[in-house]
């Protein structure tokens, strides 16, 4: 008994087919009902008793054999790979698409990511906004000429509704409705009436941040932002602030980065100066925290805002800011790796 | 604004480079964002050397040119012929040599060797007005003895280059709009490193000559004028400024017109203080009147523009009518001419308010309403008075034929602020320490009028219209301080936030990854678009079109309801390039007018919903050996959104599915939860029409989400682990032959009323119509999964349930079981 099964052994290890139907064949040969190896079980009832425990393993491995060869046997066909045929695994594989992110979504995502870990939360807010938060309580007067600065769209006037120039009126929102601390950052879309060129367009995205507490200082403001710079453009990069105005901070500043292109070491990017121009930033200022109701003698706060669009265009040298809004898939593909 | 770099070193003695300068500038606040080298004589005199006539004898062929030779230096001798009377031999001359580039206006004259009349000329012997160093034109310049040939003629006249130093001034500083401004901040900045001062023009000389023309000034509106001062000049003789005026005006980009309107200009970039010279004569009634003038009143301004008055223009009057919009634009008629004999010079100071609102009803913006709607120096304008009608009786001549007359009220005193060295410490991170503090303040000419161990009261020049509090006082510190030489601290300083949950932008990353994943591209699309794509439409109504006030272009005038119209434009786009095959999606938000007025919350009329657009066409995939030619269809768009919705922990089966209306479809199907008239997504086949009207090809296939409901819906998402099953699902199907507008939709829902307990799915596997089977009818082959959770099924059960199907479908829906 065990050397006829022995013999089958050999025998099913080296069957070979060549068509689908000899592998049918050889199931029906071994493992069907009345297969060879199913009459081994027949055969079984006669073992001696202390034979039977060798036996019954050695016709169950059988059986397991012959299945797996003849599975084995029945994929090479259905894969329509021949075993060691010399299948060329040169041809390509099957199609299919891969997609991309919007780079104004990676950069975005990347910033919001560098200020979650030192503990920003994101808040967002309206686009169409009021007089109020987009001008008055960031304490632009009225007929003050820092307005002019911003070439703002209007739906109406009187009272004026408007498409917001800057981000910075969610600062006021989230002020209104939660006294500090507040350690925030607000993306989103704004709207300047200009017109589209490479160089500028009439929507495009920023980047707002607010902190608010007691004793947070311009020294603080300075680490926060030498930290994003390094994050975000690499652990060489410096940073310099020179004053600047904006009405909604006190001192205001704009902050430069050593250019990441030549290292600073000057080129057509930075315009042979060595620093890029990246974001507007400074101390809340008094006026504005009081018009959200938060006292200013108790606290002081940091506050900075930056055009996603420029960032994203000095990372991947884009030079024509209308690319963004094409969807060109030409463009929106050379991010699938991003 | 422009400052001229020699120009400015008359006011402070430095040894910057422009270069230098600059930063320096940069680092106080003063932007500069340009520096570009001007010549003062246009070419820099570049060719023209010193030579001496050695021989001079007339052209053999000519009555008026003359032959000459000349020696240049370096033992060089050029034959030259020249046509001036005054040339003769031994004489020093300048001579531009072969290569010189001459210039008459915008014209441009070459030296070339050339043969005159037959004799070779080799250069040219020039006069003052041919190398712009003067003049005159009627003979060649003679120089004296003393001049060395061969020197080149721009170190002769010691040109000097000068540098025009582009500012980009923030509304704060106007206290920076002035030569003077710039050398006083630049001294507050050097002076911590070095003693260093700036200067002003003394204006000591300034006396009345006469009192021969005294015009009287009436201020009617002295909250728009809280200064007017003036004084007249008699007997000036109008023509044009000399050089060096000429040329600094020319630097900063000012053209000049005649001596007495630039040398206005010229103390107005000087000090920062806006001049206006009225010819006397042209005052009727010998009378300066400031006052407003009737709504409508017309006036015609130097740009002989008619213009409308407003009831508060503040206008410059005289006696009968008005000569000049006060602050912003002189007057046709009473400005300065060649023939003005005598003048009225107006220096004053107008509220910044009247005149920013005066200058943008008329569209005007000048070097005046520029200074003044910042906020001019009252206490500045007697000086800057006295400056220009010094340097007119210099240059133009005449008389001083006045007492200055002045017209100031309400004196404004230097502004008291006290400030603690507490405050400055806390909000700069940085304690300066107290002497370094009122040195730099002291470098501001802001004065120190009491002070304690806790702070200072100080007092604030009234030209520093930004330093008014506290804060603006350590603003001022710090800047000068330098905001680079505040050290970062080592450890952060933070305050614990809690997010919102779910985080709605993690929620957006997720399905755009997955999105992403699946083969579309993220698209954004302008949120700006022509309002007239909604016309006519009842889903996206043109009543609820966001319409801008002020658009750019008719193009981009209204605000998009939709993602769709965005998608469209960039599928033809991309299938105009080359590139049909497309699988988009859009996060953005689209905006609607809620046709009602909220006069406390005017921004409350509108409303901005976020959507999430997906948009499939052309091929699924590339087609290759292993991959068929396959369309995208209506079915691969389902999934792809029905996924998003798994993913966010929707259960699919929960939605009321209903046919959408939607008027973007011809076919669609609207998702939206049980119980709630919320449609959280619709899916369909976009409609010819729409197709046609963006030129596209290939059947698009749109989904939209509304983001902002989905996200709201999703709050309930929990995940509770349910034990795995302990028997097996049996696998039953059954092939129905029904009408053709039977739904797939009515058999799964009639098997799930008939069998709650066990039945766990319903799929449909086959799809047949044609041959074979009834023209009106079609085959659904449709799989059922049962299960039981506590015990193995039996084939008895099983056959009771499908019975059981089979005989409602039979009834409900007329099916019949093929066998």
């Amino acid at each position: 008994m065990l050397e006829k099964i022995k013999a089958l052994q050999q025998e099913i290890a080296t069957v070979k087919a060549s068509t689908l139907e000899d592998v049918d064949a050889l199931r029906i040969k071994y493992i069907s009902k009345k297969g060879k190896v199913s009459q081994l079980f027949a055969e079984f009832k006669s073992v001696p008793p202390e034979l039977k425990k060798e036996v019954g393993k050695a016709i169950n491995d059988l059986k397991l054999l012959a299945q797996e060869r003849i599975n084995q046997l029945r994929e090479t066909f259905e894969s329509g790979l021949e075993e060691g045929a010399g299948t060329d695994l040169t041809r390509p594989g099957e199609s299919m698409k891969l997609g991309a992110r919007h780079p104004l979504a990676i950069v975005r995502n990347e910033i919001i990511d560098i200020f979650g870990r030192i503990g920003f939360t994101v808040a967002e807010g309206p686009e169409i906004e009021d007089d109020w938060h987009n001008f008055s309580a960031l304490n632009f007067p009225p007929e003050h000429p820092a307005r002019d600065m911003q070439d703002t769209f209007f739906i109406q006037k009187d009272p004026d509704v408007l498409l917001r120039t800057h981000t910075s009126g969610v600062q006021i929102r989230v002020m209104e409705r939660t006294q500090p601390p507040i350690r925030a950052i607000f993306p989103g879309r704004v709207f300047r009436n200009e017109a589209i060129s490479a160089r500028s367009h009439c929507i495009f995205h920023q980047i707002e941040g607010l902190y608010v507490d007691e004793n947070v200082s311009f020294a603080d403001l300075k680490q926060t932002l030498l930290y994003f710079a390094k994050e975000l453009f690499g652990e060489d990069t410096k940073i310099r602030l020179r004053p600047s105005y904006f009405p909604f901070t006190e001192p205001s500043a704009e902050m430069d980065v050593s250019c990441s292109i030549c290292g600073g070491k000057g080129c057509n990017v930075c315009k042979y100066t060595g620093w890029l121009e990246i974001l507007g930033c400074g101390m809340v200022d008094p006026n504005v925290l009081e018009n959200c109701h938060i006292d200013s003698r108790k606290y002081t706060g940091f506050a900075f805002g930056m055009g996603i669009e420029r960032i994203t265009m000095l990372r991947y040298g884009i030079k024509d800011i209308r690319h963004f809004f094409e969807n060109d898939v030409r463009f929106l593909r050379q991010f699938e790796s991003a | 604004m422009k400052i001229s770099y020699n120009w400015l070193k008359e006011y402070i003695d430095i040894d910057l480079s422009p270069e230098e300068l600059a930063e320096v500038l940069t680092d106080t606040g003063l932007e500069v964002s340009s520096i570009e080298e001007v010549e003062s004589i246009k070419g820099g005199l570049e060719g023209m050397v010193i030579g001496q006539v050695l021989t001079c004898e007339p052209h053999p062929d000519s009555d008026h040119l003359s032959k000459t030779t000349v020696d240049i230096g370096g033992g060089c001798v050029l034959p030259v012929i020249c046509g001036a009377p005054n040339v003769a031999a031994g004489q020093k001359v300048v001579v531009a040599t072969v290569g010189a580039t001459l210039y008459d206006g915008d014209k441009e004259f070459k030296i070339k060797k050339a043969k005159i009349r037959g004799e070779v000329s080799e250069g040219m012997i020039c006069s003052e007005k041919e190398i712009g160093v003067g003049t005159d034109t009627s003979g060649i310049i003679v120089l004296p003895e003393n001049a060395v040939s061969g020197t080149k003629a721009k170190d002769f006249y010691n040109l000097e280059s000068d540098y025009a130093i582009e500012i980009d001034l923030t509304p704060n500083r106007i206290d920076g709009a002035s030569h003077i401004g710039v050398a006083r901040d630049v001294a507050a900045f050097l002076k911590q490193t070095k003693d260093i001062a700036y200067k002003r023009p003394s204006v000591e000389g300034f006396e009345p000559d006469n009192q021969q023309l005294t015009i009287p000034v009436e201020v009617l509106n002295p909250e728009a004028c809280p200064r007017y001062s003036g004084v007249t000049i008699s007997n000036i003789e109008i023509a044009d400024s000399p050089g060096w005026l000429q040329n600094r005006l020319k630097v900063i980009g000012l053209t000049p017109i005649n001596n007495v309107v630039d040398i206005t200009n010229y103390v107005l970039f000087e000090t920062g203080q806006p001049l206006h010279a009225f010819d006397a004569d042209e005052i009727k009634g010998g009378k300066v009147i400031v006052r407003t003038m009737p709504k409508g009143t017309r006036f015609v301004t130097l740009d002989e523009v008619v213009r409308e008055l407003d009831e508060k223009d503040l206008m410059i009057c005289n006696a009968e009518e008005g000569m000049c919009i006060g602050g912003v634009f002189g007057g046709v008629r009473s400005g300065v001419k060649n023939t003005t004999k005598n003048i009225f010079l107006e220096s004053a100071c107008f509220d910044p308010v009247f005149i920013r609102r005066t200058a943008h009803r008329h569209g005007l913006n000048t070097d005046a309403s520029f200074r003044f709607e910042r906020g001019t120096d009252p206490n500045g304008v007697i000086y800057a008075l006295k400056r220009a009608a010094l340097l007119i009786k210099e240059i133009a001549g005449g008389t001083i034929s006045s007492e200055i007359v002045d017209i100031y009220p309400n004196p404004v005193n230097d502004f008291k602020v006290e400030v603690t060295y507490n405050n400055i410490t806390r909000l700069i991170g940085k304690d300066l320490g107290a002497e370094k503090i009122k040195g730099i303040l002291a470098s501001l000419e802001i004065k120190i009028e009491s002070e304690n161990e806790r702070g200072l009261s100080l007092m604030v020049p009234p030209y520093r219209v930004d330093v008014k509090r506290e804060v603006d006082i350590i603003e001022e510190v710090l800047r000068i301080y330098g905001y680079n030489n505040v050290e970062i601290p080592a450890s952060v300083k933070s305050s614990l936030q809690t997010s919102v949950k779910p985080d709605p932008n993690k929620l957006k990353n997720t399905i755009a990854e997955m999105l992403t994943s699946q083969g579309f591209n993220e698209i954004w699309s302008n949120s700006l678009t022509k309002a007239s794509v909604y016309e006519g439409m009842k889903d996206y109504s043109e009543n609820r079109t966001v319409k801008l006030y002020n658009p750019l272009s008719s193009d981009l005038n209204g605000m998009r309801q939709t993602l769709f119209f965005g998608g469209m434009e960039s599928i033809a786009y991309n299938a105009n390039r080359q590139n049909p095959h497309l699988r988009f999606y859009e996060f953005g938000n689209c905006y609607f007018s809620k046709g009602v007025k909220y006069e406390d919350n005017p921004a409350g009329n509108f409303r901005e919903e976020e959507h999430l657009g997906l948009f499939v066409t052309g091929n699924k995939e590339v087609a290759n050996w292993v991959t068929p030619e396959q369309q995208a269809s209506f079915f691969q768009l389902k999934t792809y959104s029905e996924n998003i919705l798994s993913r966010l922990g929707f259960n699919i089966e929960g939605f009321d599915t209903t046919e959408s209306e939607n008027e973007l479809f011809s076919e669609g199907l609207t998702y939206s939860l049980p119980g709630k008239n919320i449609k959280l997504l619709e899916v369909g086949i976009v409609a010819t029409k729409w197709l046609k009207k963006f030129d596209i090809e290939n059947p698009v296939f749109y989904a939209d989400f509304d983001w902002g409901q989905v996200l709201f819906e999703q709050k309930n998402n929990k995940i509770a682990f349910a034990e795995l099953p302990k028997y097996p699902a049996v696998r039953r199907d059954l092939a129905l032959l029904v009408d053709k507008n039977i739904q797939f939709k009515s058999i799964k829902d009639i098997a799930c009323k008939v069998e709650k307990q066990l039945l766990r799915e319903v799929s449909l596997f086959d799809v047949y119509e044609g041959k074979g089977i009834p023209e009106e009818k079609k085959s659904y082959a449709v799989s059922f999964i049962l299960r039981d959770d506590n015990k193995t099924l039996k084939d008895k059960q099983i056959d009771k349930v499908m019975q059981k199907f089979i005989s409602r479908f039979e009834k409900e829906l007329g099916a019949q079981v093929r066998k």
